[in-house]
């Protein structure tokens, strides 16, 4: 689940290559559920108000 | 489920505009798929992609490049419970194996972001089993 993300975090610590922010972000998201980690992505898009094909047509999204 | 939706609810950080669903029909039957989502709420934006009643866009796939045919991937794919729905999700692999191949710049640009997720996934599968 979300909430042990920082167990995750500490097992791919060693990860070569990547920022600290990077890998918190994909220990996050290993760590999420299915359900969770498309709540975050959906969270993301509706932050940024580009969740529905409506609201990004009138942002001059095609899609 | 294929392309980046699969790969955002197998844990990679990402962010995608459309649904992609792969289906094992031809691309002329599309019209099927049209009336399943007519009869839902949903309207057609193209021949294969549609916008459900929440505004979420779904795009419908017959075929995909660089992969084994529909049922063999089909047989390797993942299963997973999402949204109250058993679902089969085209594991990690092979969706960096179908960008890889596909080779267009939008794809090309996920292909470092989900090698990362792979070697972050077996090092944490790996450290978990200890």
């Amino acid at each position: 689940m979300l909430k042990d993300w920082k167990k995750v975090y500490r097992r791919i610590r060693g990860l070569r290559g990547l920022s600290d922010e990077e890998k918190i972000m994909i220990a996050r998201g290993l760590a999420a559920t299915p359900d969770e980690r498309w709540q975050m992505h959906e969270n993301f898009l509706r932050s940024h108000g580009l969740f529905s094909h409506w609201e990004r047509k009138a942002s001059g999204f095609k899609w | 489920m294929v392309g980046m939706s699969a790969a955002i609810i197998q844990g990679v950080p990402a962010t995608t505009l459309d649904t992609d669903i792969w289906v094992e029909l031809p691309a002329r039957q599309y019209i099927r798929l049209w009336n399943l989502v007519k009869r839902q709420g949903g309207v057609a934006l193209a021949p294969t992609m549609y916008a459900l009643v929440d505004g979420s866009l779904v795009n419908f796939i017959f075929s995909m490049t660089g992969l084994k045919k529909f049922a063999a991937e089909y047989e390797q794919a993942r299963e997973m419970y999402w949204n109250g729905l058993k679902i089969r999700v085209l594991p990690l692999d092979r969706i960096y194996q179908s960008k890889k191949a596909s080779a267009r710049d939008k794809d090309m640009a996920h292909l470092p972001l989900l090698a990362n997720v792979m070697k972050a996934q077996k090092m944490n599968d790996e450290q978990n089993k200890q």
